[in-house]
């Protein structure tokens, strides 16, 4: 039983990851049509961004995290002011191909800059444990979820009642119709690159204590919140959070029960099982955020 | 060909052959690979994972039971093409983006079995000891042991490959494709079921790529999971990008320039992905019908034709 509770909560660590990840591809889907091949490696250069502030500054947990987040917004404007800039209206063939390669560049530079091996980052959290009675969950996981529960507030509070939020949703809704009242779309469109790479840098920040950092994470993970954002329905945002809880506790209960080394295979399984069943996803019908 | 390099680099002989049979199996992938994204128009990316099934089946039947070379690369051959049928089935449902994604999960939950099955693949620990092929032609026994053979064997591939990629894209079949490719609804009220025609290209481009990976197998002699990483779709995204997607002359261009370049440059592998990447990145944004097209004055009225 207790072991039960101790899978669901590492399930609903991984599913925090996975939904803070997929949101940033939902919102991009969302507001400007473009599939993001490299979001995986913004999560590879947040993590790396914290492990350099917090193991290499020797800054404290929470400004590295925010310093994490803030550095990958920044990363975030300059892709778009580049090369989504210059892929926006082209072909959904040329968007993919190239932020495909843009993954490839970012993964082998990580590798050239940070070397191969896989770097650990504990903090004082991920190392005490909450015991109650033979159930032990590290209290760093209980931060994850905290943070996960916090971000996902703010984010439904920006989307629904600031400014941008609502640009944001009407440009997922109509863009031309977006131009003719007078919203600077390619502002929007910044802000929405802005806000996915904070995301995946935050999600990057809280659990890379929990993990391992190496330069070629990136690619699975890109992959595994596509799958979310896929048996999600494209473009929704709550599909996308609540298929990533979805897919992370099935891994995390496959690996404890089933088989460890198939558990990257679940969100796949999944993803593929869902299409055949809902090829719309489980919550998708029209496209919106 | 072999003669000729044999006399003018005579220490030489045996590395550059090397890379020209690396050239034309590349080539030969790359021709197979095309006939999905170039000329029916879905951008697949599952393609190392066929390749990787007939590399696997190959070396496996010739390993364990003893298989002679065609009979084991004929098998792995039908068993890619019959993965392709089986995964095509829901891949098809999705469109566009979503096509590329489930394809793409297709093509790493083969590499995570090929990994961690290790009974069968012996995983990380390689197929070892794949024999070089043999081809009994009656009472003929033809052995391709050494790279001057191979070299004759992969051109042979080549070849064949061309041949086919051609017979497939010119007639009424090519014809056929590239209306489902160019525009959908038009070609189903032609009568052309776009999902039969996308599946055909699909299914064939994957028994291609299983033969070529059998073939692939037999030279390296040695086995590994790595050999079908997504690092290949996108060296077969650059060969294909940077000759010009649906041509086959570009894609062969594109694979000598692939396989060539590099060594002539003799880059460490991890800035040669980087270059890669960067390259694809800059051909696609700059030149999306390839290098070729960059050195026409007129723009050409659509991709391919005929």
């Amino acid at each position: 039983m207790e072991d039960l509770v101790e899978q669901v909560v590492h399930g609903l660590t991984l599913g925090s990851m996975y939904a803070m990840v997929a949101t940033g591809l939902a919102l991009m889907f969302g507001v400007v049509r473009l599939i993001n091949f490299a979001h995986g490696e913004f999560f590879m250069l947040g993590a790396y961004a914290f492990w350099f502030s917090f193991s290499v500054l020797g800054l404290p947990y929470a400004v590295a995290v925010v310093l994490a987040a803030a550095t990958m917004a920044g990363v975030g404007v300059i892709y778009e002011r580049t090369i989504i800039r210059a892929i926006l209206d082209r072909s959904w063939h040329v968007q993919l191909i190239a932020t495909l390669a843009t993954s490839i560049v970012l993964t082998n530079l990580a590798i050239i800059v940070f070397g191969a091996q896989a770097k650990e980052v504990p903090t004082r959290l991920s190392s005490t444990v909450l015991q109650i009675g033979q159930l032990r969950i590290a209290w760093h996981r209980l931060l994850v979820l905290g943070s996960a529960l916090v971000i996902f507030a703010a984010l439904h509070w920006f989307v629904r009642r600031t400014k941008m939020g609502k640009a944001m949703r009407a440009m997922s809704q109509n863009r031309e119709a977006c131009t003719v009242v007078g919203i600077d779309v390619q502002r929007v469109a910044r802000a929405t690159f802005a806000l996915s790479a904070l995301l995946a840098g935050a999600a990057a920040a809280l659990v890379t204590p929990l993990f391992n950092i190496y330069p070629d994470m990136g690619a699975l993970l890109t992959i595994k919140a596509f799958a979310a954002v896929v048996v999600g329905g494209f473009g929704s945002v709550p599909g996308a959070i609540a298929a990533s809880f979805i897919i992370g506790v099935s891994e995390s209960l496959a690996a404890g029960y089933v088989a460890y080394a198939y558990k990257d295979a679940i969100a796949f399984v999944i993803m593929i099982a869902v299409l055949l069943w809902r090829p719309h996803g489980l919550f998708g019908r029209r496209i919106g955020i | 060909m072999p003669w000729l390099i044999g006399v003018v680099f005579p220490g030489a002989q045996r590395y550059l052959l090397h890379i020209l049979v690396f050239t034309a199996l590349f080539a030969s992938l790359a021709l197979s690979y095309d006939l999905t994204v170039g000329h029916v128009g879905s951008l697949s990316l599952a393609h190392p994972a066929f390749f990787g099934i007939g590399a696997y089946t190959a070396a496996l039947l010739a390993t364990q039971a003893g298989w002679p070379f065609l009979a084991d690369s004929g098998a792995a051959m039908v068993l890619a093409g019959l993965v392709a049928l089986l995964i095509g089935v829901p891949m098809f449902r999705l469109a566009e983006h979503a096509f590329a994604i489930g394809t793409l999960g297709f093509a790493m939950v083969t590499h995570i079995v090929a990994t961690n099955w290790v009974e069968v693949t012996r995983g990380p620990l390689c197929v070892t000891g794949i024999p070089r092929p043999e081809i009994a032609m009656g009472a003929m026994r033809l052995k391709l042991t050494t790279v001057p053979h191979y070299y004759w064997l992969a051109l042979a591939i080549l070849a064949l490959a061309a041949l086919l990629y051609h017979g497939l894209t010119t007639f009424r079949l090519g014809r056929a494709f590239h209306a489902v490719r160019d525009n959908e609804v038009l070609a189903s009220s032609a009568g052309i079921d776009p999902r039969r025609y996308r599946m055909l290209a699909f299914v064939i481009g994957a028994g291609m790529a299983g033969g070529i990976g059998a073939v692939y197998a037999h030279y390296i002699t040695v086995l590994c999971p790595e050999e079908m990483t997504v690092a290949l779709t996108i060296n077969l995204l650059v060969i294909v990008f940077i000759g010009g997607v649906g041509r086959l002359r570009g894609v062969v261009i594109g694979a000598v320039l692939f396989t060539v370049l590099p060594e002539i440059l003799r880059i460490a592998p991890t800035w040669r992905l980087v270059i890669y990447g960067a390259l694809l990145l800059a051909i696609v944004i700059k030149w999306p019908d390839g290098l070729e097209s960059a050195f026409h004055r007129t723009p050409r009225l659509r991709r391919g034709g005929a």
